[in-house]
């Protein structure tokens, strides 16, 4: 085989394997925002993910019990983070903050409780990949698309999904009225409460999958700080990709790019020094960020509470 | 109160209703009867209740006490879902639409149709396209609302409650975004909706509407019932009476004297308060919001600009005080080139500036009294030296402005956000008069405001007219213009259609210009 | 002028009112701790040792009381950073980035000059902290009024950008190859804050704290340009039609947030650790947050609550060196203060009553 085709194959191999946990914490954070509610806690959520369901994994030694734990724990702190703004009505961002540094708080915390402090890395093994019958023999295509391990598929699936959702059904219509006018969505019989929890805990779940998936895949363990910012990232990339599942994909597919980019510069081109890589893909955020919020087509009603009788006050 | 007498021609009752919101009632002890195919106005002013009573009836708001009986069978009713399943609809005065979805989705929001996982929208295309026909309310489907004007979105409103079968149809003063003769138009589908067996309830505070229109009338005034009577049964002087009550002197008020006590405008040498000259301006989306505008404010002068709105209104105001530039054309205060100036200076000038949307522009909830009554003004003398605000000071002329202006609150330093709506309004409107001494440029100024403290502020513009101020009145509430205005000019798309003076104020007229017939004066 | 205010403030200092407003404070701290003590019990430890650990560990020596200070300072003008910008109605999480940005600052002046005197190389070096954090909240600042990114966004990530920074220079340029962490060479003793105390060393960071903070209330309450951000954020619509430059505002309070967390980084590097450790911003930046949430922006309080938290913090290391209770766990006590802060807001709206009624 062609040595560059060869390399070639193994870049696009490792983005598809790297857009994992940005596509499915920016979908879960579009998901919220939809209904209006906007989710600044996804690093702490992350984390959180990342230490419980490497913990628990780790514990009972099934990675799929590990994988469920993730997704209700974000899950839990999506229902917490619903239940204070929706409900109670406090500032989603000021929530979203306490959530966010509560995450990082407590998934440092978890290991050393469940753990302690031991001198060899405790170690859980990685996914394994499948690939697909039939299509992963596919040349090119088959090893970069159709070998994946299972988070990947997971990921593409609910894209689709949720595009079909949001755009193809009545329901989905209904849900998005939610976010862009929840007094019409109300007065028109639409609960709007249950909408916003349950958009926002299913985009919980989806932020806990996208932590666990990193000591999940890339480590085997779980370091502090090991999101490094990538709940942050989801969000803006919540915003390039218009509040849309599927530009949100592709968006994700370039962002992961970036970071694969900037890990091979570092071992490859070792005479820059990696400092200068390692902010490669915040960078390379900002000047997405730049291109896209002015015309971001966002939820009219994001980061607003939606208070029934505050009519009066008009 | 007056006792009502229950018939069994009653599809609605709703007796000894009370709903307070925190410790101010909205309602106290209010009833209301509704017969089968009727048109009931529902008249009061400002915080009489009349929409918090409906609100009730839909769902929207909890009361505290009370019954609702429909058809005779008591009912409770949560939420919208409940009020719709129940066929009971509502036509808000701000339309609740969701302005990128097209007129279909609008309609059908909220329903799962047959297959809620599906797109198909055949069947309720069908249902929705008869509906259109009976009554009249011609829309195309597929538009999307943001792109209509005012009256087709309520024809889209009304479409709404049809489409799920509504037998009570609750109209929350709908004549405020339409034109004169958009509201015929609108008075002519609610008779056919009458005759096709529906009964309406027709909330306003304009009496001669609920005249023309309606079959019974019933007048609530502080939270309660004060009558119910037949149209044709009661002077206008009675309706007038109970809706303002015993304190009030019609006589002498200036929305139901006789005769205007207004001086003429007398053209002095000077140049004018307010020259608008040619002014475009393009918003960040590139649409043309106001065209070759020009206009011209005398001093002792109250022109009022006539239009639905979305018209321009808003910009045309924010542009004369410099909130932002125009694209082009310039503006001058008595002569002067103020284009490009910096807002606060203007202010500084003796201008002053009672912007629409009262919360929203206005006033800062999270803040104290005291701190609102100074906003705009608060970097000037004598509230503020060498860069440090005399809190002092400041204090003692809110206690005195509060108690001027009727303003009910416990004092400069209380939140805000406490204040009721109306109170909210005479704080803006506090504010803006006293440091008014060349131009004002008010817009809807008036509205939530009770009928006692309405009267009150055009007994103040009035005043301010005699001291030879320039008014600019940007209002959508006709009436009120041909009321107060010297001259009024209709805004249609950005662009002034005529002026007229006040001696050939009509109606209609106006309202042909406010749909965009150009007519040379 | 300034006589005329200080009257005013005793003016305002009435018992009953005072008492209304730390009352809900009081009980919220009461009830989070109850809380705590229950999971401590849980997980087996002696509660009343903790709370004593935790609680009175500062005041039992000089030196944890020193510790407790110098965590003091920091936390402050990490809190003020935050809340300066939130009195705007923005949202700088960037302080964590501004405080290396800062500390880098002072520390490149500590060794550049490290020869020149005292009296020229210590402003300086303080005064290049506060720029360079200035400078690290100007940039989300303008990319928030150019092209309207959020600025949560913004100074969060410029957060990560600063590790590298900061990486890179006590790895790369200034590396001292003695300490087994990554650490520069020390800075020049001119550029080094004076003690204010000598036994237990205490420097004279804590006096431009207490400074800066008062500074910071004066501005917010007292001054125009205060009035104009708290309008500013208040209501931006309203304030820029009433004639508030809403977007100089904005800028102004990011970047004050950002000088504010320089400041920190730069006091750090010259009165206490002497040189730029990787790690210096530690957790300052979740407990700056902690405490101008728990003050609920309000700059008067922000001092007082920022003491409490150092004394937290420091109760908290002897808990974990005498108790084994894992240090982490001040975090979850922090953190149910901060849930019963917020709450006791939540029933002062009496939302509990609505919401269980609907």
């Amino acid at each position: 085989m062609d040595p560059f085709l060869g390399q070639v194959i193994s870049f696009a191999r490792l983005v598809m394997e790297s857009m994992v946990p940005f596509v499915l914490a920016a979908q879960g954070t579009m998901l919220a925002g939809r209904t209006g509610l906007f989710n600044v806690a996804q690093e702490g959520m992350m984390l959180v993910g990342a230490s419980l369901g490497f913990l628990v994994a780790y514990q009972t030694g099934s990675q799929l019990t590990g994988i469920l734990v993730a997704a209700g724990v974000g899950g839990g702190f999506a229902l917490l983070l619903a239940y204070l703004t929706t409900t109670l009505k406090m500032n989603q961002f000021v929530i979203g903050i306490a959530l966010f540094f509560s995450g990082v708080g407590i998934s440092t915390l978890l290991p050393k409780l469940a753990i302690g402090v031991t001198l060899m890395q405790p170690l859980i093994p990685t996914l394994v990949d499948i690939p697909l019958p039939l299509v992963s023999r596919i040349p090119v295509l088959g090893p970069v698309m159709f070998s994946q391990n299972a988070m990947v598929y997971f990921s593409i699936l609910i894209s689709i999904l949720l595009w079909w959702f949001l755009y193809k059904t009545k329901i989905g219509r209904d849900l998005r009225a939610v976010g862009e006018n929840p007094m019409a969505a109300d007065t028109m019989g639409i609960n709007v409460t249950l909408v916003r929890y349950a958009a926002t805990i299913a985009g919980g779940l989806l932020i806990g999958l996208a932590g666990v998936y990193l000591p999940l895949v890339y480590t085997g363990t779980f370091t502090e700080g090991m999101v490094r910012g990538r709940g942050f990232i989801a969000i803006a990339l919540t915003f390039f990709g218009g509040w849309s599942p599927i530009p949100i994909f592709y968006g994700s597919l370039f962002f992961a790019a970036v970071e694969v980019l900037a890990y091979r510069l570092q071992v490859g081109a070792s005479h820059i020094p990696y400092q200068f890589l390692q902010i490669l893909p915040y960078i390379a955020t900002i000047l997405v960020m730049m291109f896209s919020f002015y015309k971001s087509p966002v939820p009219r009603f994001l980061g607003e509470n939606y208070d029934r009788e505050k009519r009066s006050q008009t | 109160m007056a006792e009502i007498v229950q018939t069994s021609a009653d599809v609605l009752q709703m007796q000894g209703v009370y709903k307070s919101f925190g410790a101010r009632y909205a309602l106290n002890n209010a009833s209301f009867n509704l017969e089968a195919r009727e048109i009931h106005g529902l008249l009061g002013g400002n915080g009489a209740g009349k929409t918090t009573l409906m609100n009730i009836l839909y769902g929207l708001y909890r009361e505290d006490k009370g019954t609702i009986k429909l058809h005779g069978k008591q009912v409770e009713i949560n939420s919208p879902k409940d009020a719709i399943a129940r066929g009971i609809g509502m036509v808000h005065q701000h339309f609740l639409q969701v302005e990128n979805y097209t007129v279909l989705e609008n309609i059908t929001l909220g329903l799962p149709g047959n297959n809620r996982f599906s797109a198909d929208y055949r069947d309720e295309t069908r249902v929705i396209s008869s509906l259109i026909e009976r009554f009249g309310l011609q829309v195309d489907l597929h538009a999307r609302i943001e792109d209509l004007p005012m009256g087709t979105r309520q024809k889209v409103e009304i479409l709404k409650a049809l489409y799920r079968g509504v037998g009570i149809l609750i109209l929350d003063e709908p004549s405020t975004n339409l034109t004169p003769q958009e509201v015929d138009g609108l008075f002519k589908s609610l008779r056919e909706m009458v005759n096709e067996g529906m009964s309406i309830v027709f909330i306003t505070h304009k009496l001669q509407e609920v005249l023309d229109v309606c079959d019974r009338i019933t007048v609530l005034r502080h939270g309660c019932h004060v009558l119910t009577l037949r149209r044709g049964e009661a002077t206008e002087e009675a309706f007038i009476r109970a809706m303002v009550g015993e304190e009030m002197k019609i006589q002498e008020s200036v929305l139901f004297a006789d005769h205007a006590r207004r001086s003429p405008v007398v053209a002095s040498g000077q140049p004018p308060r307010l020259y608008v000259d040619s002014v475009d301006y393009k918003d960040a989306h590139g649409v043309e919001v106001l065209r070759n505008l020009t206009l011209d404010v005398h001093a002792g002068e109250i022109l009022g600009i006539a239009g639905v709105a979305g018209n321009g209104q808003r910009e045309l105001a924010e542009i004369i005080m410099q909130v932002y530039p125009p694209s082009s054309g310039k503006i001058y205060l008595d002569g002067r080139d103020i284009t490009g100036m910096e807002a606060n200076r203007l202010l500084s000038l003796g201008v002053s500036y009672i912007p629409e949307d009262r919360l929203h522009d206005g006033f800062l909830p999270k803040a104290s009294v005291a701190h609102n009554l100074i906003l705009g003004w608060h970097h000037q003398e004598p509230y503020s030296k060498r860069g440090f605000i005399d809190w002092a000071k400041v204090s003692r002329e809110a206690v005195e402005l509060i108690d001027r202006y009727n303003i009910v609150t416990n004092g400069p330093s209380e939140v805000g956000a406490n204040l009721s709506g109306g109170n909210i309004q005479r704080v803006i409107i506090a504010r803006g008069m006293g440091h008014l001494s060349t131009l004002l440029v008010a817009h809807n100024p008036t509205r939530g405001l009770d009928i006692p403290s309405m009267d009150a502020f055009y007994s103040l513009l009035l005043a301010k007219k005699e001291v030879r101020v320039g008014i600019l009145l940007i209002s959508e509430n006709l009436d009120e213009l041909i009321l107060m205005c010297d001259r009024i000019a209709a805004l249609y798309r950005g662009e002034i259609m005529g002026v007229i003076e006040r001696s050939r104020f009509e109606k209609y007229e106006i309202g042909r210009m406010m749909s965009g017939v150009r007519t040379d004066t | 002028m300034l006589e005329q205010t200080h009257r005013q403030a005793r003016l305002r200092f009435n018992a009953p009112g005072v008492l209304r407003q730390t009352l809900p404070y009081a009980v919220a701290l009461g009830i989070a701790f109850a809380l705590a003590g229950i999971f401590i019990h849980l997980m087996g430890y002696d509660v009343l040792r903790a709370y004593q650990t935790i609680l009175f560990t500062s005041f039992r020596s000089a030196n944890s009381f020193v510790q407790t200070i110098l965590k003091f300072i920091p936390v402050t003008l990490l809190a003020l950073a935050f809340t300066v910008p939130f009195a705007a109605g923005k949202y700088n999480i960037g302080g964590e980035g501004q405080m290396i940005v800062g500390a880098t600052g002072a520390t490149v002046i500590g060794i550049l000059l490290r020869d020149e005197p005292a009296i020229l190389v210590l402003p300086l070096a303080l005064v290049t902290g506060v720029l360079f954090g200035a400078i690290w909240g100007l940039i989300p600042a303008w990319l928030l009024l150019k092209f309207r990114i959020h600025e949560i966004l913004t100074t969060t990530l410029f957060n990560f950008i600063s590790y590298s920074i900061i990486d890179y220079i006590a790895t790369e340029i200034w590396r001292d190859p003695v300490a087994g962490h990554p650490t520069t060479i020390p800075i020049g003793d001119s550029a080094w804050l004076p003690l204010v105390v000598r036994n237990p060393p205490l420097h004279s960071g804590i006096v431009l704290a207490l400074l800066i903070a008062a500074a910071v209330w004066v501005y917010m309450t007292r001054t125009t340009g205060g009035y104009e951000m708290v309008a500013t954020g208040a209501n931006p619509e309203a304030s820029k039609i009433f004639g508030i430059k809403t977007s100089r505002m904005f800028m102004l309070s990011l970047v004050i947030g950002g000088a504010l967390a320089g400041l920190a980084g730069a006091v750090e590097v010259e009165g206490y650790q002497h040189r730029l450790i990787v790690g210096l911003q530690s957790n300052f930046l979740q407990l700056g947050l902690i405490t101008g949430l728990i003050a609920k922006g309000n700059n008067f309080a922000v001092p007082f609550v920022a003491f409490f938290i150092a004394m937290l913090e420091v109760g908290a290391s002897a808990m974990q060196r005498t108790m084994q209770i894992p240090v982490e766990f001040v975090f979850i006590v922090e953190a149910l203060v901060l849930l019963c802060v917020l709450l006791s807001d939540v029933v002062r709206r009496r939302e509990w009553i609505r919401s269980s009624v609907r």
